[in-house]
């Protein structure tokens, strides 16, 4: 063989190697989206990765079974991961047709800024295969709505409920759970149980970080609150102080939660049966039981500002630039539509994101329970553009400096100024 | 004049092929740098110039505002204090320990191999389990650390992650503990490059052990220690994963590194200018950093 021959072969086996790279740097980026013999392809990214994935699946296999003309492949990742990869994905009209990019309802405002989320008013209606949002709770109708658009629909809906353990109750000589706010307190203080200096079992289980916020329900129960419907804090009132005031001192002086638990730390105390109660969702409860607690559920208890919880939605949209939005906006319609909304709530223990369902939920002691706190809910920081920078660069910090006693006044006062120069509230 | 004769030709022409051989070989490596890392760095450096949001169709040029604003941004100070603390506290903890483990480890048995390896595992492990791991450990509630405290009779253990003066601590002694196996192998094969002669030689002038530690393994070690100081500066300073895992970077801010900060600012609110020009002040950091320890390393090899 000539040393010509082994060259020139040398020369394009590098050419070939260089063309290969520059080839496979141009596959696409794993959505299957498309159409292929007649049945449009969807793809459908969210963050349920949790017990409830196989409710929102067994929703998916339903509609494609009704729907031979199209099939919804659901995925779901960490919500992390969803929010690394979705802004770009959308921003490339490359991502995914539709997608929850957050459990955070205030995450809208990122995708519209970016332009990259569907309007979905075309859409809208009463009539067969439209979407129904007068059907959806009004406070989440409004965090979905900015300028007059609705840019999603609920995925899922779900208010926050008072769990305790019977168990516990019973061994503390307490009948019944507390339906006020005066005896959620008295209830918290006598089931915290302390043996040589240390707290054995705590009476309630708080989280401040890394959760569903439980906080804000404990300001409104007296009035309080964290921002005004003009974007202007209200977290320093003499309302929200005083309530601050008084559940830190219970933690900070009675013990009755631990400091500075992330949500799955909460919830791993309480189904450790090392604390008596705790506020959470219909999420927990399949998760509780299995875990042998003797399990109660009650509405929050009332405070001086009357019956009030937290509601929790994820938002569910369409790319503004998919190649198939009206099969996408066909899906949503089909989603939101009593007969889903009705088996979701049935297979997940959710409350239906429609308020139409009353009557046909009355079998369902859990749902029906989660279903009737809809009315006095309120959505965390709702339709607020800077509620993801609120809760991460001043609230929960807030919180945590409260829970490790700093001064109430001080530390809501210089909230206020923070959240107020993020709103850009004059007042 | 010159005229190119068949004889002359032959070998250019060989010359030439050869060097277009090379080319293409080398094009796909230079393809992929250019354009998942060159590129990618330039364009961090045009996006840190403007008010970029990723998608958004409008992404103003601001000139040096996120750089101003970084200046008078009192969480990134926070997070540059909280890095320096830890990448000064992990580097000279991991070199320090490394050392003496090497040095106690340096003869070869059965136990020393055994005790080597021990060392070595936890570098092996993805620094986010050891996160995870070091988080639950550590939990007040349900943690192996505390319920044996509670056994020797400690009735309010320490709050490990959840105090605003020990997090960062904490996080520090696992950086450590996960880093130290790594800086240990690397210093145990320079001691094993060490001539046995050299110490022959320190114990006929009667230098005893401390001695001969000072004045022949130490300058010996010098290229390694120089090796391993640099790496633990520079990964310190990228610290992220350990944070992510085990405090989210609080409470109250005490464990945000300026990496995290950056994820933060770029990943959850999408402020991908600013989080491009927080990157570029630590890749100047870092740059300035490693010029600062290669010259000092460089002048005391000069002595």
């Amino acid at each position: 063989m000539s040393a010509f021959g082994r060259r020139g072969r040398a020369t394009c086996l590098a050419a070939a190697v260089a063309a290969v790279t520059l080839v496979a740097g141009c596959g696409n980026n794993g959505v299957s989206t498309g159409s292929s013999g007649g049945v449009v392809q969807l793809s459908m990214l969210t963050g349920f990765t949790g017990p409830d994935e196989a409710s929102y699946q067994a929703l998916v296999t339903e509609f494609n079974t009704s729907h031979p003309d199209i099939h919804v492949t659901m995925t779901a990742e960490p919500w992390a991961t969803v929010a690394q990869k979705l802004p770009a994905a959308w921003a490339t009209g490359g991502g995914p047709d539709l997608a929850t990019p957050s459990s955070d309802p205030g995450s809208i405002f990122n995708y519209i800024k970016t332009n990259s989320v569907l309007p979905l008013d075309s859409a809208v209606g009463t009539g067969s295969g439209q979407i129904d949002s007068s059907a959806f709770p009004s406070v989440v109708r409004n965090a979905f709505t900015v300028d007059g658009k609705l840019y999603a629909v609920p995925a899922n809906m779900a208010t926050l409920v008072l769990y305790y353990n019977k168990d516990m109750f019973a061994a503390a000589g307490i009948k019944a759970a507390p339906t006020t706010e005066a005896d959620f307190i008295a209830d918290a203080k006598k089931l915290t149980v302390s043996s040589g200096g240390k707290v054995s079992q705590y009476g309630l289980s708080l989280a401040d970080n890394n959760t569903i916020q439980m906080w804000p329900i404990l300001q409104w129960m007296s009035g309080g609150d964290i921002v005004d419907s003009k974007g202007c804090a209200t977290v320093n009132s003499a309302a929200s102080v005083s309530a601050l005031t008084q559940w830190s001192q219970l933690v900070i002086q009675d013990h009755i939660s631990p400091v500075g638990q992330a949500g799955a730390d909460a919830d791993t105390l309480f189904s450790s049966k090392k604390a008596a109660m705790e506020i959470n969702g219909p999420w927990a409860a399949s998760g509780y039981t299995s875990a042998g607690i003797n399990l109660g559920m009650v509405k929050v208890p009332v405070g001086s500002a009357g019956p009030v919880t937290l509601a929790s939605t994820v938002p569910l949209m369409i790319e503004r630039n998919g190649p198939h939005t009206a099969q996408a906006e066909q899906f949503l319609a089909w989603y939101t539509g009593k007969a889903a909304q009705l088996k979701f709530s049935q297979i997940s223990g959710f409350p239906p994101a429609r308020t139409d369902l009353g009557s046909a939920l009355s079998g369902n002691a859990t749902v029906s329970l989660f279903a009737s706190a809809l009315p006095d809910a309120k959505l965390y920081l709702a339709g607020l553009p800077e509620a993801t920078s609120i809760d991460s660069d001043v609230y929960v910090p807030m919180i945590q400096r409260i829970e490790r006693g700093a001064n109430v006044a001080s530390a809501t006062a210089a909230a206020a100024t923070q959240i107020n120069k993020l709103t850009g509230c004059a007042s | 004049m010159t005229s190119l004769s068949p004889s002359s030709g032959a070998p250019r022409r060989r010359s030439r092929r050869r060097f277009n051989s090379a080319y293409l070989f080398v094009a796909p490596s230079v393809v992929l740098i250019a354009v998942f890392i060159a590129e990618p760095i330039l364009q961090s450096a045009w996006m840190s110039l403007h008010d970029w949001t990723i998608g958004s169709a409008d992404n103003p040029f601001t000139g040096l505002a996120n750089y101003r604003s970084l200046w008078q941004d009192s969480r990134f100070w926070n997070a540059l204090r909280v890095t320096a603390i830890y990448t000064a506290a992990v580097t000279v903890g991991q070199v320090v320990l490394g050392l003496a483990i090497a040095s106690r480890l340096r003869r070869t048995t059965w136990y020393s191999s055994l005790l080597r390896t021990a060392y070595f595992f936890p570098f092996v492990a993805s620094l986010v389990v050891v996160g995870i791991v070091w988080k639950f450990l550590l939990d007040p509630q349900v943690g192996l650390i505390d319920a044996w405290l509670g056994d020797l009779g400690v009735s309010n253990p320490p709050q490990w992650l959840q105090s605003t003066s020990l997090a960062l601590p904490t996080v520090i002694a696992v950086g450590i503990w996960k880093n130290v196996g790594f800086t240990m192998i690397v210093l145990l094969a320079g001691m094993q490059q060490v001539p046995a002669d050299l110490y022959e030689a320190a114990m006929l002038d009667g230098a005893g052990p401390w001695r001969r530690f000072t004045a022949v393994t130490l300058p010996a070690l010098r290229p390694a220690l120089l090796f391993t100081t640099l790496i633990a500066t520079i990964t310190g300073l990228q610290l992220f994963d350990l944070v992510f895992a085990m405090t989210g970077g609080g409470p109250v801010f005490s464990t945000e590194s300026v990496v995290m900060y950056l994820y933060e600012k770029g990943f959850v609110e999408f402020q991908m200018g600013y989080a491009s020009a927080i990157a570029w002040v630590l890749f100047i950091i870092i740059l300035a950093v490693s010029a600062v320890q290669l010259r000092v390393a460089r002048n005391r090899d000069g002595d």
